[in-house]
């Protein structure tokens, strides 16, 4: 067993580190430390610094301005944005689409494609679920239908995250009604400015913008949008998802929110003592702590295991569960120990141009509103229980 | 990054896995666990001929293991097996302790691979005080130079067979102290010594012991007088190390065991694993599993460093505690009847898992002195 990094990827984490310190925007930072969301703007800015150290994409390949990083190195490149405060990568064009385009794209796609993704020139988002096909995705019905040179879309599609940004989208559409259900559908790009589009959005229930429906009328997509095959979509999105899934910890974001709620916790009074050493916030706090470092823990074997040659399988399935409820445990204390002013949502209390009354601590300006947005973190990138689905038949074969 | 074995101690793991495989049979196990002795000696020698007792000792001793990885692996493949010979009391707590001693106590520990001593350590004192300096029985000093022992140890496992009692003692300090704490190792026939024998509900004999102004002389103390207490601290980290490593091999086998029967027992003309209300609640089994064995990995790593052991082990033997019930329980409701017969080997796994709680300290003992440091 041997738990430490090698000396070339020490001097990689110190890189990070040090790249991190002289370039993150000090208000931005304390937008994200205080689980404020930041503007597009915001991560604009962060996506051009990146890319001018040739970091956006640093798993891709070097012939696409990537750096060719190892599961290690992108871990360690994560860990260390998550400990800094740093905004998170918008994944869908870097993270999602581009892993597609690699492997199933044609030539002329990934020439055009993929450059733009690195200077901000698309801002793509992702066209998966629908109203009736949530979990189920395969029984998708936003249909594609071959016209000459063109593909005429109609349907709608749902809980799309930052459509309102977005210039493209990416979709799951049906092409055929023939056989399976999966083996009908089609893996599309779409101009978000194509007539007979339209975004409406749906606010969350913290009174939040982050997701939108997107409604298509007779939409004309270029058939040379088509990514890989007809009907073949179902194997790109599948694809697709084990990327999404590979090494999402969150460990140091969760580390980092532990350190944040422990200072609000000394801070606060309960019984005249800090609410650290009330010996039931501190046994809820301490349980957290406990697991978290198990995870980090799990997490590092998974990560070993793929170095090694691994294949990462459900074991990412494990990873998810547990992240995601260990990070919303942590809201959930966090909110728990605002007492009273829990009450207060000021989302915009960290932003320029902010005029209202300074809300203290700052971490209440959205706490309990993070609270209740993050109860999406065990619903999306497959719900706790697909992911149950999921090890059952693959890792229990039951 | 690689969190694999040696290959060293894969093959041991290997080889311990598939003995008790073929030559440890849980019904003759269940038999000697519930005996008057409380394990069979048969098992015990051949064990011994194994070299399993060496793997948990320093070479310095004869041993050729005794780091906290050697104990992890050994020990998991122990839980594996539901061993119940006294591998933990000698193996781990008497041989940390006699280590720490004079030649004569060193010389112990080889009698010890040579099946000629079974010394065991009898510190605990009150049934639900887990601080590990917990010590009331006095030591105090007579006229002619030697010592004199007296109180009550309870809950000492196989102490029926002891050749010699390793008793925690003091001479001053309040009973909670870490001063003044001393070990004294007595001879198991020297007068004044009182056994109360009871059967277990995981298996293996406990006795009450009882010492009333028991003889001890200088020589038979182990370390410094009254400066004792890092020795016995030391042995019993090493000992939940050891039992949160057994846990795991437990929890391994409980999980084949209910997989198993997940896909051969029908009911309404399927393969009960076919439901997802099952599906689920394996599937957080599986989860909580590796969330154990990251715990004891972790505290694995830290052992050897003295700031970080005990959080670590803290941590390690809460998560055993919580998990360990969870997957006992889970696992018996899954197997309905079958679960709850005396027959089928799982009920015997869930017991020892349950009860492994009780040992060194429960997860609201851990809890709270993990929050303490």
């Amino acid at each position: 067993m041997d738990l430490d990094f090698t000396k070339e990827q020490k001097n990689f984490q110190n890189e990070v580190r040090s790249f991190l310190h002289e370039t993150l925007e000090p208000q931005v930072v304390e937008k994200v430390k205080n689980g404020i969301p930041i503007t597009k703007e915001d991560s604009e800015r962060w996506h051009e610094k990146l890319n001018e150290k040739g970091w956006l994409a640093g798993t891709w390949p070097k012939q696409y301005g990537g750096q060719d990083w190892d599961v290690v190195e992108k871990f360690i490149f994560e860990e260390e944005c998550g400990s800094a405060g740093a905004p998170r990568i918008v994944p869908f064009g870097v993270g999602m689409l581009a892993p597609v385009l690699m492997k199933f794209g044609s030539q002329e796609q990934k020439d055009y494609w993929l450059p733009r993704m690195l200077t901000n020139e698309d801002w793509w988002c992702q066209g998966y679920s629908e109203p009736g096909s949530g979990s189920d995705l395969a029984s998708l019905k936003t249909s594609a239908v071959r016209e000459g040179d063109y593909y005429i879309v109609n349907g709608q599609k749902t809980w799309t995250t930052f459509a309102q940004h977005a210039n493209m989208i990416f979709c799951l559409v049906r092409t055929s009604n023939e056989g399976k259900p999966q083996e009908g559908i089609s893996f599309i790009l779409i101009d978000m400015n194509s007539p007979g589009i339209e975004v409406r959005p749906i606010i969350t229930l913290d009174g939040s913008h982050e997701v939108n429906e997107i409604f298509f009328s007779d939409v004309k997509v270029p058939a040379n949008n088509l990514v890989g095959e007809e009907n073949k979509g179902w194997t790109y999105a599948k694809y697709l998802l084990t990327h999404e899934r590979t090494g999402n910890a969150n460990v140091a974001v969760s580390k980092r929110k532990i350190q944040k709620l422990k200072k609000l916790a000394d801070d606060a009074k309960k019984n005249e003592k800090p609410l650290s050493h009330d010996p039931m916030f501190a046994s809820r706090l301490a349980q957290i702590e406990i697991d978290l470092q198990n995870l980090e823990i799990t997490n590092l074997r998974t990560l070993a295991s793929v170095e090694g040659g691994e294949a990462p399988g459900a074991e990412s399935s494990i990873i998810k569960i547990l992240g995601s409820e260990i990070e919303q445990d942590i809201d959930n204390l966090t909110r728990k120990s605002l007492g009273k002013r829990a009450f207060v949502n000021e989302p915009d209390a960290l932003s320029a141009g902010y005029n209202g009354s300074e809300v203290l601590p700052k971490a209440a300006a959205y706490a309990s509103g993070k609270y209740f947005n993050h109860r999406k973190k065990s619903i999306y990138a497959g719900s706790n229980e697909i992911q149950k689905n999921i090890i059952s038949k693959l890792m229990l074969n039951l | 990054m690689d969190f694999k074995p040696s290959p060293e101690r894969q093959i041991l793991f290997d080889t311990l896995k598939k003995y008790f495989e073929n030559e440890y049979s849980l019904s003759d196990r269940n038999i000697a666990a519930h005996s008057d002795l409380g394990y069979s000696k048969k098992a015990w020698e051949a064990m011994r001929d194994l070299g399993i007792l060496e793997s948990l000792i320093d070479p310095e001793l004869d041993g050729f293991g005794g780091t906290a990885l050697d104990i992890s692996t050994v020990f998991e493949a122990l839980g594996r097996g539901l061993v119940v010979e006294p591998f933990l009391e000698v193996g781990i707590l008497a041989a940390k302790v006699l280590s720490k001693g004079s030649d004569y106590h060193k010389s112990l520990v080889k009698k010890i691979l040579e099946n000629d001593c079974l010394p065991i350590l009898a510190h605990s004192e009150t049934d639900t005080e887990y601080t590990k300096s917990f010590v009331e029985t006095m030591l105090s000093k007579a006229a002619d130079g030697s010592y004199k022992v007296s109180g009550t140890k309870r809950m000492v496992k196989h102490a029926a067979e002891a050749t010699h009692f390793l008793v925690t003692c003091r001479d001053n300090g309040d009973a909670f102290s870490e001063e003044g704490i001393s070990i004294a190792c007595i001879p198991a026939d020297r007068d004044g010594i009182k056994l109360d024998s009871f059967a277990t509900i995981d298996g293996g004999r406990v006795s009450d012991l009882t010492f009333t102004n028991v003889t001890v002389s200088s020589e038979e103390l182990i370390g410094d007088i009254g400066k004792s207490y890092s020795i016995v601290s030391q042995a019993i980290d090493t000992g939940i190390l050891a039992i949160c490593s057994e846990a795991l091999g437990i929890m391994e086998r409980i999980k084949e065991l209910t997989l198993e029967y997940l896909k051969t027992r029908k009911q309404f003309g399927v393969p009960i694993g076919k439901f997802q209300a099952i599906q689920h609640r394996m599937a957080q089994l599986l989860v909580e599993i590796e969330q154990a064995r990251s715990s004891v990995i972790n505290a694995t790593i830290y052992f050897d460093d003295e700031t970080e052991r005990e959080k670590t082990i803290s941590a390690a033997k809460f998560s055993i505690g919580k998990i360990g019930t969870l997957v006992a329980e889970e696992s018996i409701q899954m197997h309905g009847g079958m679960g709850m017969t005396w027959e089928y080997d799982l009920g015997h796994y869930a017991k020892r898992l349950v009860l492994i709680d009780h040992e060194f300290g429960d997860e609201d003992f851990h809890l709270q002195k993990y929050i303490s440091l």
